[in-house]
């Protein structure tokens, strides 16, 4: 079989739909993320963020995952890539008029209590260690995708960027950074040039680190 | 539910379908389950649904012929989205059933 042909993130989102819980939790949040609710506005960007967020905490990881981590061909820069992009339905939950300077944007979620805790679980559990196999400090794969979709309805929403190799952030940047210029730097990399959670994500896409996601078989 | 006789009437069924069997116009690869309500209603007829079957056979409604108990959803399934191949989002309302109405 052609296996060029096969899309990864479609076949996820078919299986999605034949689920009635992923189903409804996917409905549940592209409805406020796609009705514009005025001129000025695409979307209920608050109510948007948390069905989100609803949607991540009550789907199986079998499924929010294989949609949110699908694996595309790095030949591919269409249809199953771009798909990828599109599961948050970012026009709404990560674009916004104005790209915000990455520093502020973390101090304005320092002043959320959740997205505080959920950004301090995505630094603790996605720290990358070049000298370990997994390329993570802390080895455990599960962890680091759990706190990594654990900011997906958060100011923090990260998504994919349109690159070759697989790299994300969220929406904003490192202008106007002044004298902290490379501290947002340091900050703007961890997400789009991590390694650990690169491997973590590939791992998931290929099936490869299966084990952690289900009981291992007895021997 | 009715209690007399068989229940072998009004049933859901379910078919595994592209959305784009459903012929609402869409362009998109992605799948569903779709619901429906199937079979004759007989054993949930009411006094109101045996007269006018007495009166149609009578003839004494002229030429009218009412509709008599038919097999309908009284409840839809939750909603459905799907992403189309230009990339826009939509979502089915009131698409697929959820419950017959075989109660009497």
């Amino acid at each position: 079989p052609a296996v060029t042909k096969e899309n990864n993130c479609l076949n996820a989102a078919k299986a999605c739909n034949l689920n009635d819980t992923c189903k409804k939790y996917r409905s549940a949040y592209i409805s406020p993320c796609t009705s514009r609710v005025s001129t000025a506005e695409v979307c209920n960007k608050r109510k948007c963020h948390k069905a989100l967020r609803q949607f991540f905490d009550k789907v199986p990881p079998k499924h929010s995952y294989g949609m949110l981590f699908c694996s595309c061909p790095p030949s591919d820069q269409s249809a199953c890539t771009e798909r990828r992009r599109q599961t948050i339905v970012p026009v709404c939950s990560y674009e916004d008029k104005e790209t915000p300077n990455c520093l502020s944007l973390q101090a304005s979620c320092k002043t959320n209590y959740i997205c505080r805790s959920r950004l301090a679980d995505f630094f603790a559990n996605c720290q990358p260690e070049p000298r370990s196999l997994s390329g993570c400090l802390k080895e455990n794969y599960a962890d680091c995708l759990l706190s990594y979709s654990g900011l997906i309805g958060t100011v923090m929403t990260p998504n994919y960027l349109r690159s070759p190799h697989i790299s994300v952030s969220p929406f904003c940047d490192c202008s106007n950074s002044g004298n902290s210029k490379e501290e947002c730097e340091t900050f703007t990399q961890f997400f789009t040039d991590n390694s650990c959670l690169r491997n973590a994500i590939q791992a998931f896409g290929n099936g490869t680190d299966v084990g952690v996601w289900q009981p291992a078989p007895p021997v | 539910r009715g209690g007399r006789g068989r229940n072998h009437g009004c049933v859901l069924k379910q078919v595994h379908l592209n959305v784009t069997d459903l012929g609402l116009g869409y362009r998109t690869k992605e799948e569903l389950i779709f619901r429906y309500c199937s079979g004759p209603c007989v054993n949930s007829e009411t006094n109101y649904d045996k007269i006018l079957n007495n009166l149609t056979h009578n003839k004494k409604l002229e030429q009218d012929s009412p509709h008599r108990a038919c097999c309908r959803p009284t409840a839809f399934d939750d909603d459905l989205s799907f992403l189309d191949d230009n990339l826009e989002y939509h979502t089915l309302k009131r698409h697929s059933a959820k419950r017959v109405n075989i109660s009497t």
